[in-house]
């Protein structure tokens, strides 16, 4: 059986229909069976000419990581798409407009800029759209078409996937989108010789089931109606305003609330008020929003009130590269703030277990009374993925406030020191139970209290609980077990995981004995399994998105060991080619 | 929900709920200086949950930081203390949440005006139905003695021993001007008839300021004194009629300070209804 694992990139200007291209082609490629990683990039301004690439990898098999390189490169648009050649493979593929209406000017055509080694396909998108539509509207279509001609892909399905895009549009929408994408299939078939190896014909994909095509921003927020959100409360930064959006719509229809606040400082303490009133509430927001709401989090752990907050990292430090990925939050989420501050960190490590953790934060956050905080990145938010449909919580994972008893009930000590460091809780409304909570170290009853005996015994409870956590964590994932010695160990985090397994994958087939791990629960950290696989490791290899290894620095305290240091700050997600790069150099 | 806030005789409740249910005022002791306008505002405030027939655990009194901010220890009611300038987003989180509670914010002049005072104009535009209680000694107390949002213009301070520079913010036109739909000013001095407006204010549907007039006894021995308060106070009388802007700006405005119900737009649907009439449409 034939494979094919290929990336292609489409390039234009804001507002030429690069990202919808982009999408139809994902969504089409996804209906045939096949893996999808889709992951656009565009400026941070609404309009005025920026560059966007809709960037695709299509295969056959499991994907992990986006792609560094293109395969194909559809230019649009010359002049963004001359410095998009950097990342088209040497043995590359361009498909550019060979009939532009004005003639470029010297240097300014993207053809001219194309290496010797890569293949260049001149299509007429502009003369064709107009020739479709009257206008050069259709270019994007006439692309797609292109495209599709020259890699034997199914007419048919693709026209369908084209209609069910635009379903929602006038009739004439559609039609001039169909006859553009038809306009530029039938000219390619017609007219080029194709010289290049490419082609979908006869391939059949391993995957065979309805997939869900979802970036982690609606996954995140699909994941909190299902576990019972019953408030939100946000304000809106890139890269996490989708999931405001998405639950706005969506949360009234569950019987949740939705509140825009003033800032983030008011959004995370609504979040607190609706769960000091037992129900389960979150915020999301991005770097900036969480230095606001970072005033908040002490409250939450110190007052034992739940919250979730979901960080969505882009470039830092201040307000720094709004549309770019990072994952330089780390030291912020997991260390900031004042005080001893146990607090729960998770970062889902693909979009597939945006959901999981997700479930976990909302879960965890109301058992153990306390803040959880979600790191996702600008990658995780945006990047589209076909997924299997998820698998709804269970009950447990539903309802897990653990209430006082009658007994308790009796002289109600809101803060009772317990075996697991979790005190009854009780919701107002409840007779009885009343109680006073503070951001003021206060004794079992909610007192203010500032002896050094009760701080101690209140800070050693705190932990207790936190360090308790574990017990229930979601499991590190180790990609390779077998043998049980390895000359290299890739460890890693968040999105960069999937890189990280890819490369090690990689690096076996090149007689390199790796193996990676990456543990999505990053406080409390599972150290002795950190430990355990870091001793079965001749060297260990961190790779990470920020620019001081801030993942690095918090194992290296934990592994008392050097470790080898990988660190980008490109704006780019993790490129498995990078860190293997990395792990050849070794 | 009209139906369980009605208020219905004292004895009646005793002998359903026994004695204490009538007993609003915690075990704790405050904290606050002999002599303080709190005392006053408290008692008020527990006379208005009394009457009210507010069920204790049905109450939820969140309060941001300063001598305002014990206040929710000395309820015997569910309590949050939470973080400077911080009372009215944690109450507006926990209301929208929980619609069955009555929830009462607390803070003072530092605390709702100051560090806070970004949160005042969106809980009032967006009428979300708590009660705002602003304790309003114009010092900052708990710090001892520096200049707040309305401390007079001029008077000598800790943080500004040679005279205050800043002019005072007048809460109850800001209150006004943001679109709060219910506004009052009450006096510590008063606790009956503070009483009276805390009752209303609750019974109000949307979002209710109530500026409380009090002295801070041991860093306030000049400007706002129990004897130059006493002074400068009257009852206000207003028809129901009378309770408009125009009416509303100028008493705002006006010395002496005129006491009562000042505005109220009864008409006014509160967040959650709004919310619910808006995703009904949609």
């Amino acid at each position: 059986m034939k494979d094919i694992n290929i990336v292609i990139e489409i390039c234009g200007s804001a507002g030429e229909g690069t990202i919808s291209a982009g999408e139809i082609l994902s969504r089409f490629m996804s209906s045939q069976g096949f893996e999808i990683m889709s992951f656009d990039s565009y400026p941070a301004e609404i309009r005025g000419f920026g560059k966007c690439v809709a960037h695709t990898r299509i295969s056959s098999a499991s994907i992990y990581s986006p792609g560094k390189f293109a395969d194909v490169l559809i230019a649009l648009n010359d002049k963004h798409s001359i410095s998009q050649l950097s990342v088209l493979k040497e043995n590359g593929i361009l498909i550019y407009d060979s009939q532009p209406t004005k003639p470029h000017k010297e240097d300014e055509s993207v053809v001219g800029w194309a290496k010797p080694g890569m293949i260049s396909y001149g299509i007429p998108l502009n003369m064709l759209a107009r020739k479709a539509t009257g206008n050069a509207r259709g270019m994007n279509m006439v692309a797609l078409g292109a495209l599709a001609a020259l890699f034997h892909v199914d007419k048919h399905g693709f026209t369908d996937s084209i209609k069910a895009r635009y379903a929602k549009k006038k009739q004439i929408v559609i039609d001039s989108n169909v006859n553009s994408f038809l306009e530029g299939y039938n000219w390619t078939k017609e007219n080029i010789k194709k010289i290049d190896p490419y082609s979908f014909k006869g391939i059949t994909p391993s995957m065979q089931k309805e997939k869900l095509i979802i970036n982690g921003n609606q996954l995140v927020a699909q994941a909190a109606l299902d576990a019972n959100l019953a408030f939100y409360a946000g304000y809106p930064i890139t890269p996490a305003t989708k999931i405001m959006e998405i639950l706005s719509r969506e949360l009234p229809k569950h019987g949740g609330t939705l509140l825009q606040t003033e800032d983030e400082i008011a959004a995370i303490g609504a979040v607190i008020g609706a769960g000091f009133g037992g129900k389960r509430a979150m915020t999301a927001t991005s770097g900036p929003g969480f230095a606001l709401m970072t005033e908040f989090t002490g409250l939450s752990v110190m007052a034992e009130v739940p919250a979730v907050i979901i960080c969505s990292q882009r470039g830092g430090p201040s307000t720094g590269i709004p549309t770019k990925t990072e994952q330089s939050d780390f030291n912020s989420a997991v260390l900031g703030g004042t005080g001893d501050c146990p607090r729960i960190v998770l970062a889902p490590t693909d979009t597939k277990s945006c959901y999981e953790a997700t479930v976990s934060a909302l879960y965890l956050a109301e058992k153990y009374q306390t803040l959880v905080v979600l790191l996702l990145d600008f990658f995780l938010s945006n990047s589209i993925r076909n997924i299997d449909v998820p698998q709804k919580p269970s009950p447990k994972y539903l309802d897990a406030n653990i209430a006082p008893d009658k007994n308790d009930l009796k002289e109600y000590q809101r803060y009772k020191i317990t075996q697991t460091g979790i005190s009854p809780r009780a919701i107002p409304g409840t007779p009885k139970g009343m109680f006073f909570s503070t951001g003021l170290e206060h004794d079992t009853y909610g007192r203010p209290n500032y002896s050094d005996a009760n701080h101690l015994e209140m800070t050693k409870k705190r932990y207790k609980k936190f360090n308790a956590v574990l017990f229930e964590a979601p499991a590190p994932e180790i990609s390779v077990t077998d043998p049980d010695e390895f000359d290299i160990g890739v460890i890693s985090w968040g999105s960069s995981a999937g890189a990280a397994h890819e490369a090690v994958m990689s690096a076996q087939k090149e007689g390199i004995n790796a193996s990676s791990f990456s543990s999505m629960m990053l406080s409390p950290f599972p150290e002795k399994a950190l430990i355990g696989f870091s001793d079965k490791c001749k060297k260990i290899l961190i790779p990470e998105l920020n620019f001081s290894g801030q993942f690095a620095h918090f194992a290296t305290q934990i592994l008392k060991r050097p470790v080898e240091r990988l660190n980008f700050i490109t704006g780019r997600p993790m490129a498995s080619e990078d860190i293997l790069q990395k792990m050849r150099e070794m | 929900m009209e139906a369980i806030k009605s208020e219905y005789l004292d004895e009646k409740l005793e002998t359903v709920r026994g004695l204490d249910f009538l007993q609003y005022r915690s075990q704790d002791l405050p904290t606050w200086c002999p002599g303080c306008g709190y005392f006053g505002i408290v008692d008020a405030f527990y006379k208005a949950c009394r009457e009210l027939s507010l069920k204790h655990e049905d109450i939820v009194t969140v309060s941001g930081i300063g001598c305002s901010g014990r206040t929710p220890i000395f309820v015997n009611s569910y309590g949050f203390h939470t973080l400077h300038g911080r009372a009215i987003p944690v109450a507006s989180g926990l209301k929208l949440a929980r619609e069955d509670l009555t929830v009462f914010a607390v803070a003072g002049d530092g605390d709702a005006l100051g560090i806070g005072g970004g949160h005042l104009p969106h809980v009032a535009r967006k009428n979300i139905n708590i009660t705002f209680l602003l304790f309003d000694n114009s010092i900052y107390g708990l710090t001892k003695g520096q200049s707040s949002s309305t401390t007079p213009y001029e008077m000598k301070t800790n943080s500004h021993p040679a005279g205050n520079p800043d002019t005072p913010l007048n809460p109850v036109k800001l209150a006004l001007s943001y679109g709060a739909s219910f506004v009052a000013r009450g006096y510590a001095g008063n606790p009956l008839g503070l009483k009276q407006i805390i009752k209303e204010a609750t019974r109000h549907k949307g979002f209710s300021f109530v500026q409380i007039l009090t002295p801070c006894v041991t860093f306030d021995k000049e400007n706002k004194t129990w004897k130059n308060l006493k002074e400068n106070v009257y009852d206000l009388k207003l028809g129901i009629e009378e309770k408009n802007m125009e009416t509303a700006m100028r008493i705002a405005q006006d010395e002496p300070y005129g006491v009562g119900i000042i505005f109220q737009d009864k008409k006014r649907p509160h967040y959650q209804e709004i919310l619910r009439n808006l995703n009904k449409a949609d």
